[in-house]
């Protein structure tokens, strides 16, 4: 077998740079190891730098289809990498005061990172699961990383007990898919599906669910989304983040490409149980998320919320027509979009709760209180970020609905659509909760820290580029939506 | 004599053992060891799979391949597991997975 290596040179210099932070740990003062967060960072801009000039137009399958470079892994390669630099440069500051392994937390959301890249790239079920816990394994760590706190343990060993459950569920599925269609390659898969379709096997249709049940667990939907809040709760904030927009974007970006290439003739079986699953996990995310006290729990919830309205665009990817399957484009495009414009508004509301809790020390809700008079620029940051998460115009998060719902309407799924609408105007009401605390509220009088929040200039500095994309992106999205549509042209051919 | 179905329903029951195990289990331990049950109820469908299905002999050694991947990073989770509930259990003398409390709902 002939194997291209060079192919892989942008994951090369990732898994290298994170044995570099490693290493360099070591041979630096203590005082200063948390500025490794520059050499990571670094590190992943170049990696994505690479990609870009290395694959751009490639279109090439390696070790016979087990990994495939294509626009859609390129894409994500691209995300990834920058969400993770973004992501390192706003846990420094957390980092400096909280963690005593600065080296160790750098180089595992290196690894991290290299996980989500193979689990986008992989063409086959067993790559695609050693890629998922090569993620996995990396954020158990990272989340339990504050080793004698108390939140810290708790939020671990409900992570890792779940995530290992969920990974039998998930094995115990692929199983019966390789032995009912004797391969675990999407295409194979696919075909299998295909040349049976009617007839198919109870075994498959039982592997398949569970394939479903693993990876609802590992997005967090609903009824499998217990473990979520309790683990944003305990990790370190940037985890927290981490964990919300990162791996969720990971594990849709695998749930795209497993269901588009791979279970797409076999939609009639799974699109009812997706549209299920998208509406219990809107439905619970959204109300219970009115009822928490902690922003992060809060966060958690509607992160859930948010794993509900991405499910409606999985369930939207096709529709069917005189017994024959149609891809519904639309839909991709609109899962992946959203994954964006959730990145943008999460990640910056990660980074003010990161700098009010640097400052104030909790993050409970009542912090919130009077933010506006404490420091009017997180406040603002924050306004638009939960506005944008609620879906409200000129905000990016209002686009990406906008797709979503279009695309479910498209496929025929109207009802969905329409219960998509309530749970979004339903999130509106605990998103305008903290604004009013924000804005309207004073400061609690129980509250003796300093008046003004202080902000550190590099979050400061990526807090406006993540305030600016979040608008941008909303009122100018065509060269978003350009590439977001090449990315899911690789997937869903010819719609 | 045996075939496939021996080994597919005693893969199931192991697999809900294990998940009861999961379920009723108060010692983060066993917890633990159910959730390697399940693992290696896995194991026992993808061997059965491979030594009993009628396929071509170069799909049915893929199942094998599959076992000896499941059982790596079984151990590798297993290993970082028991080191967070060893943490666990250093914080709180108790690795009780009802006195994990401290958040909820």
């Amino acid at each position: 077998m002939n194997v291209n290596f060079s192919l892989l040179a942008p994951e090369y210099v990732l898994v290298g740079v994170a044995f570099a932070v490693l290493t360099i740990d070591f041979m630096l003062p203590r005082r200063h190891r948390f500025h490794l967060s520059w050499l990571a960072a670094g590190g992943l801009v170049l990696s994505a730098v690479v990609v870009m000039v290395q694959r751009w137009d490639t279109v090439e399958t390696l070790y016979g289809g087990l990994f495939i470079a294509d626009k859609f892994g390129l894409f994500f390669f691209v995300f990834f990498t920058t969400l993770t630099a973004v992501l390192v440069l706003i846990s420094n500051d957390y980092v400096r005061q909280h963690i005593r392994q600065p080296g160790e937390f750098y180089a595992l959301m290196v690894f991290a990172a290299v996980g989500m890249i193979g689990m986008v790239a992989a063409g086959e079920l067993l790559t695609a699961y050693v890629a998922l816990e090569l993620l996995s394994f990396s954020l158990y760590v990272l989340v339990a990383f504050r080793r004698d706190d108390a939140h810290g343990n708790e939020a671990g060993v409900k992570y890792i007990v779940l995530g290992a459950f969920s990974s039998a569920i998930l094995l115990y599925g692929i199983s019966m898919v390789w032995g009912a269609a004797g391969t675990t390659y999407y295409d194979g898969i696919s075909e299998h599906l295909a040349s049976n379709a009617g007839s198919l096997d109870s075994t498959l249709i039982l592997g398949l669910a569970l394939i479903i049940a693993g990876l609802g667990f590992k997005v967090a939907a609903a009824p499998f989304h217990m473990w979520a809040p309790d683990t944003y709760q305990g990790a370190p904030t940037p985890i927290t983040a981490f964990l919300a927009v990162a791996s969720k974007a990971a594990a849709f970006a695998l749930i795209l490409r497993l269901f588009a290439q791979a279970l797409m003739p076999a939609l009639e079986e799974w699109q009812v149980l997706i549209a299920v699953l998208a509406v219990a996990t809107m439905v619970i995310g959204n109300l219970v998320a009115i009822v928490q006290s902690n922003i992060k729990r809060m966060l958690a919830y509607s992160s859930v919320g948010q794993v509900g309205f991405l499910l409606v665009g999985v369930a939207a990817l096709g529709h069917i027509e005189g017994g024959a399957v149609i891809p519904v484009t639309l839909a991709s495009d609109a899962v992946i979009l959203h994954l964006v414009g959730y990145a943008f508004a999460n990640l910056a509301a990660f980074t003010v709760v990161i700098a009010v809790s640097n400052h104030i020390g909790t993050d409970e809700l009542s912090a919130y209180s009077g933010l506006a008079k404490r420091s009017p620029y997180l406040s603002l940051v924050m306004a638009v970020a939960l506005f944008s998460l609620a879906g409200l115009p000129f905000f990016v998060g209002f686009l990406t609905k906008f797709y979503l719902f279009t695309a479910a309407a498209e496929a025929g799924l109207l009802w969905l659509a329409g219960i998509a609408m309530v749970a979004s105007v339903v999130s509106l009401y605990y998103y305008l909760m903290v604004v009013k605390r924000m804005f309207i509220d004073d400061v609690a009088e129980s509250d003796n820290t300093p008046l003004t929040i202080g902000i550190p200039r590099l979050s400061w500095v990526l807090l406006g580029g993540l305030l600016i994309g979040t608008v941008l992106l909303g009122v100018y999205p065509q060269p978003l939506a350009d590439a977001v549509s090449a990315a899911s042209g690789a997937i869903l051919p010819g719609a | 004599m045996l075939e496939l179905a021996h080994f597919q329903v005693l893969s199931a029951a192991l697999f809900s053992i294990g998940i009861f195990g999961v379920l009723a289990r108060r010692s983060a331990v066993l917890v633990l060891i159910s959730i390697e049950i399940m693992l290696n109820a896995v194991n026992v469908n993808l061997v059965g799979i491979a030594a009993f299905s009628d396929r071509a002999a170069d799909v049915r050694v893929f199942g094998q391949i599959l076992v000896v991947f499941i059982i790596t990073i079984a151990a590798a989770e297993i290993g970082l597991a028991l080191a967070i509930v060893l943490r666990v259990f250093r914080n709180r003398g108790s690795a009780n997975v009802d006195e994990l409390n401290v958040m909820k709902w």
